[in-house]
């Protein structure tokens, strides 16, 4: 009797509430997902998310104490804010605060991407617009933010509209497109967005990095031959030329799956295309660092790390390159870092630089005065730690 | 009680048909890591935001179904406050008869390297489990094929 009382206790027992996707942010019970960004006078901007809330915050003292903090969407929505999703800040030449995020929507794998600006040194920030034209009920998601040479705003971002047109035709197609536009009146309109490539990783975070020519480069995860999930680079032409796509990596890695691990670029005075991928070919998860040259294998290539490393990002200034990670070991989570004083032809053995016990956001590089910074959020709790102290 | 033995009857139909979304703490990892007493011990792990995963929790359910000694159960590395999303999805896909469990931890990357200090965290993954403690794991959607390769 005892026992059926349990059972019936049991099926009269409510459900869990009914957060759907469509009410929450995607995922833990913190949302980790962070960017930030130093400005020319050395003030610190810090982008994350409370709820259905983006947040914009500034330090002027590199990140110890935040003097503004403003919300840049007053009316909520669900926001993607952690993992390969999180919400991104760029600064414009002019003190523009340009902030993307993406939005997910009521069915799996949906969203769009949003963008909001400030022009007023962020006491306010704009309406939150939705940046594609394509307004149909599909992932465009992933959202990357950059500012070009001449100040033009570009977004980039996963888009599975050709998908969803070949799987309506009948026809096979690996993955999702990769999408971009540009604004060039600070972001008041976007140009209608233009396709990058076809049958590209669905789930991956797209890296985007100036050039000394001003363009913007494009480094993501692309599909080869059958679910082979290499790079590609690309310039993004913001005068409605067709994006240059030309494979970056040769790993091999076959996964009909989601890494959820994209990668990240940093690119020299001298035009030289650092950057460091993910792969997990012959069952060997593995950050390497390489300079990429379109179409060929990457030069410099090297092991930056293995088993339990992750999101790696990178910066250089002149000679020098710095890399961090978040490494898992059963003693918690190491923020890692490695750097070269030769332009990237050797590096440094790897140093943990800090340490949590619970989790963090995926590291972030910064430079300030030739200096590096790394952005980290420990427990939800935003720090700045210097990258060369610890060399 | 007659009432109470109806409202009994429910609950065992619904146990049967559905397995609720349960909590993976770091505490937890041991013993679901435990091999089991005969054949093999199947942990998928798959998560909302993969397209793929689906399609793999399916290929394995079907295994199960047809082979002796297959213990399955479901990992989804989505945090259990998706408990119920989590539980719609596997409903829609005729996949909630299986155990299934969620993280319960606020660094996902910690329970996936406590599970499987090999994997990158990368979607679906087959952990597979023998009984003589010996371990296996492939990453991606699997095929019936690769998932023979996998198994005793």
């Amino acid at each position: 009797m005892r026992r059926l009382l349990l059972l019936a206790a049991l099926a009269v027992a409510p459900a869990i509430p009914a957060h759907d996707m469509h009410g929450m942010s995607m995922g833990h019970e913190a949302a980790f997902g962070f960017d930030a960004a130093i400005d020319a006078k050395g003030r610190l901007w810090v982008v994350d998310t409370i709820g259905e809330h983006v947040r914009v915050r500034r330090s002027d003292d590199m990140g110890k104490d935040f003097t503004l903090t403003t919300i840049v969407n007053p009316t909520g929505e669900p926001i993607y804010a952690e993992g390969e999703n999180r919400p991104k800040v760029a600064l414009g030449p002019h003190g523009e605060i340009y902030v993307t995020w993406s939005q997910p929507r009521k069915a799996p794998w949906t969203g769009f991407v949003r963008f909001s600006r400030s022009l007023d040194d962020g006491a306010h920030f704009d309406l939150p617009a939705t940046v594609h034209a394509d307004r149909a009920e599909i992932t465009h998601r992933f959202d990357a933010l950059a500012v070009d040479g001449q100040g033009r705003v570009v977004v980039a971002w996963i888009d599975k509209r050709d998908l969803e047109a070949a799987t309506q035709a009948g026809k096979p197609y690996l993955g999702a497109a990769t999408y971009y536009s540009w604004s060039t009146d600070r972001g008041a309109h976007f140009a209608p967005e233009r396709k990058i490539v076809d049958q590209s990783c669905e789930c991956c975070r797209i890296a985007l990095a100036r050039a000394p020519d001003g363009s913007i480069d494009a480094f993501f995860r692309a599909i080869y031959g059958d679910n082979i999930r290499d790079h590609a680079v690309a310039t993004l032409p913001v005068d409605g030329k067709a994006p240059q796509v030309a494979r970056a990596t040769f790993t091999q890695w076959h996964i009909e799956g989601c890494p959820h691990h994209g990668p990240s670029l940093a690119i020299d005075a001298a035009g030289v295309k650092h950057a460091v991928w993910f792969s997990a070919a012959n069952d060997a998860p593995t950050i390497t660092y390489g300079q990429l040259v379109p179409g060929q294998p990457p030069r410099h290539a090297a092991t930056v790390a293995t088993t339990g490393a992750s999101h790696a990002d990178l910066a250089v200034d002149g000679r020098r390159v710095w890399i961090v990670w978040n490494q898992m070991t059963a003693a918690g989570l190491d923020l890692m870092l490695r750097a070269s004083t030769d332009g990237g032809a050797h590096f440094g053995e790897a140093k943990a630089i800090a340490h949590t016990d619970g989790a963090s956001g995926w590291p972030k590089l910064v430079l300030a005065n030739h200096q590096a910074f790394v952005a980290w959020n420990p427990g939800g709790s935003f720090r700045l730690v210097p990258a060369d102290a610890a060399r | 009680m007659k009432c109470l033995v109806a409202i009994a009857a429910l609950a065992c139909a619904c146990a049967a048909q559905a397995a609720p979304v349960t909590p993976l703490a770091k505490a937890d990892v041991t013993a679901l890591l435990l091999p089991p007493a005969k054949g093999a011990k199947v942990i998928a792990i798959w998560a909302l935001d993969c397209a793929y995963c689906e399609e793999n929790l399916s290929a394995l359910l079907a295994w199960q179904r047809n082979h002796e000694n297959v213990d399955l159960v479901f990992v989804a590395t989505d945090a259990i406050g998706q408990a119920a999303a989590l539980e719609a999805r596997l409903k829609a896909a005729k996949l909630d008869g299986v155990p299934s469990r969620a993280y319960a931890d606020p660094s996902p990357e910690r329970l996936n390297f406590l599970i499987d200090p090999t994997w990158g965290g990368e979607t679906p993954r087959t952990l597979v489990i023998r009984a003589d403690g010996s371990k296996n794991a492939l990453s991606g959607a699997l095929t019936a094929e690769r998932i023979a390769r996998l198994m005793p």
